[in-house]
């Protein structure tokens, strides 16, 4: 019972990390149709900038986030002025293909040139509570973890409450279920997926954080969209309140097949859900049928 | 108010609209009729902005609304029911109705107008919480009626409201939009299909065929000149 529970909570712990990490991409590929494959490269360099401020500025990670969401707010701004506004004009399936092929080119670019910069090396911020745990009736529950369960937890019902409570919120959601008629409300619908898309990248930074306080080297980049995408598709396309929910599948899905086939099929478990989903269920877990 | 000048429209190598002019006068409800294909719905993409005229010139009380992208159009106060209803399904009738006023102007009176539209249909405020998705035909066209009023409009423009529903729920439709013509002041632009109903509400009527405009009069003269009779109501 014990080590079951054991268990359990790792996989919460890993699964509100992989909601975090699925977040920023599942809002930007509801709103705008663009599939944002770099989004774990930008994880991954968010982790870095965590790193620089923790070490340079003595910041504690958590605290670092003031500076690090709103540089990744101006780093997404950038993006979608630069690679991603030319693609709005394109039919649905022409935005999901070209904006693969861009984020593609990003993620590749960025994991690579990380490693030249920066090199290979395991990188981690180290604080005083890292491997810290509370003993609570025998599950040990490491404060990292908790504390990603905590932010996955605030930060997905404040863009729940964003989304659904203020005008500006709606005509995001307007804009992701009918651009055009977004613009007969007076909805300025390019300036609606700029700020979405940055808005999206911003959001890197919580599971920057997470990353930064476990190790991580650039190559994470592909781990982190290769689970944002089985999120995804677990919680149903551009289901945001979903994604929680798919992230924890997810984690607990993985812990337990550690348990119980070992460590080396972890990656496959995760695999095997995703493909479970697409036959039987392709709207996603949380999603509804179109 | 309403001034279109002249208008070509294009699909790519397929022109749509020639040389198209017509206006509205102010407080007029004019309907612009034709077949399938005539360039009806052209016509409204147009004027709401989301498509652009390669030659010629719309303007809204002396202002260009043809060089302005689709978001500012609203702000000139002209308003879509578009074809089809486009509503937001995924959102509740509230949602919808504070995106219809999502412009500035309409948030600060935004208690007022929910108040207008919900005493024109009653039937809007029973259902208030309901996602869009989930009415009937003929609510949905109320919604989007009330969704465009929310704007504050000078202009309603209404594309093809009687498409899919009953001929009684049509009828008390076209009454409301008489009333708010009438009691609001609000000009109104209808575009339809069905001739004869068009022809018998509104004060002026333009015929449209093959993207060209070929008749103007009257609603009551188009009714009884031969040409029309012979074409669209299959008499004579």
């Amino acid at each position: 019972m014990g080590a079951l529970l054991q268990i359990l909570s790792y996989g919460v712990f890993s699964g509100a990390l992989y909601g975090l990490v699925a977040l920023g991409l599942s809002l930007v590929f509801g709103v705008m149709n663009y599939l944002n494959v770099a989004h774990g490269a930008l994880i991954m360099l968010a982790s870095y900038t965590v790193l620089w401020v923790c070490y340079y500025l003595h910041f504690d990670p958590f605290l670092s986030l003031i500076l690090v969401i709103p540089t990744f707010f101006v780093i997404g701004w950038i993006l979608f002025m630069g690679l991603f506004q030319r693609l709005l004009a394109l039919p649905e399936t022409e935005k999901l293909k070209n904006s693969l092929l861009i984020s593609f080119g990003i993620l590749l670019i960025c994991s690579n040139a990380a490693t030249m910069l920066w090199t290979a090396d395991e990188r981690a911020v180290a604080t005083s509570y890292t491997g810290k745990v509370i003993d609570l009736l025998g599950v040990r529950l490491p404060y990292i973890g908790l504390a990603t369960v905590f932010l996955a937890i605030i930060v997905v019902f404040a863009v729940h409450l964003f989304l659904t409570r203020t005008y500006f919120g709606k005509a995001i959601r307007a804009v992701s279920q009918d651009y055009e008629a977004a613009s007969w409300m007076g909805i300025n619908t390019s300036r609606a997926c700029l700020v979405s898309f940055a808005i999206g990248v911003a959001l890197a930074g919580f599971p920057g954080v997470v990353i930064a306080l476990q190790t991580f080297n650039p190559m994470v980049s592909f781990d982190l969209t290769n689970k944002a995408l089985i999120v995804l598709i677990l919680a149903g396309v551009g289901s945001l309140r979903g994604v929680l929910f798919g992230g924890l599948l997810l984690g607990v899905v993985e812990a337990a097949s550690v348990f119980l086939v070992g460590v080396a099929y972890r990656e496959v478990v995760g695999l095997v859900l995703f493909v479970l989903v697409l036959m039987f269920r392709p709207q996603g877990i949380g999603g509804r049928k179109a | 108010m309403l001034e279109v000048r002249d208008v070509d429209v294009t699909y790519g190598d397929i022109q749509a609209l020639w040389g198209v002019s017509f206006s509205v006068r102010k407080g007029e409800m004019v309907a612009l009729v034709g077949s399938n294909g005539a360039g009806k719905s052209t016509v409204l993409r147009t004027l709401s902005g989301v498509q652009k005229p390669r030659k010629g010139t719309i303007t809204v009380e002396g202002t260009r609304s043809d060089t302005v992208d689709a978001h500012k159009v609203v702000e000139l106060g002209v308003s879509l029911v578009p074809e089809g209803r486009r509503l937001f399904r995924d959102m509740t009738i509230l949602e919808n109705l504070e995106l219809g006023g999502y412009i500035g102007r309409a948030r600060k009176v935004k208690e007022e107008h929910l108040e207008w539209v919900f005493q024109m249909f009653p039937v809007l405020k029973q259902r208030i919480s309901q996602l869009a998705g989930t009415l009937s035909g003929g609510e949905q066209q109320m919604l989007a009626i009330a969704r465009a009023l929310m704007s504050d409009p000078k202009l309603l423009l209404v594309d093809e409201l009687s498409l899919g529903l009953a001929p009684i729920i049509v009828k008390n439709i076209y009454k409301t939009l008489r009333e708010i013509n009438k009691s609001r002041n609000v000009t109104i632009l209808v575009v339809e299909q069905n001739v004869r109903l068009a022809l018998e509400v509104a004060d002026r009527a333009y015929v449209i065929e093959n993207g060209r405009i070929t008749m103007e009069g009257a609603g009551k003269e188009l009714l009884a000149s031969e040409a029309i009779k012979s074409a669209y109501l299959a008499i004579g």
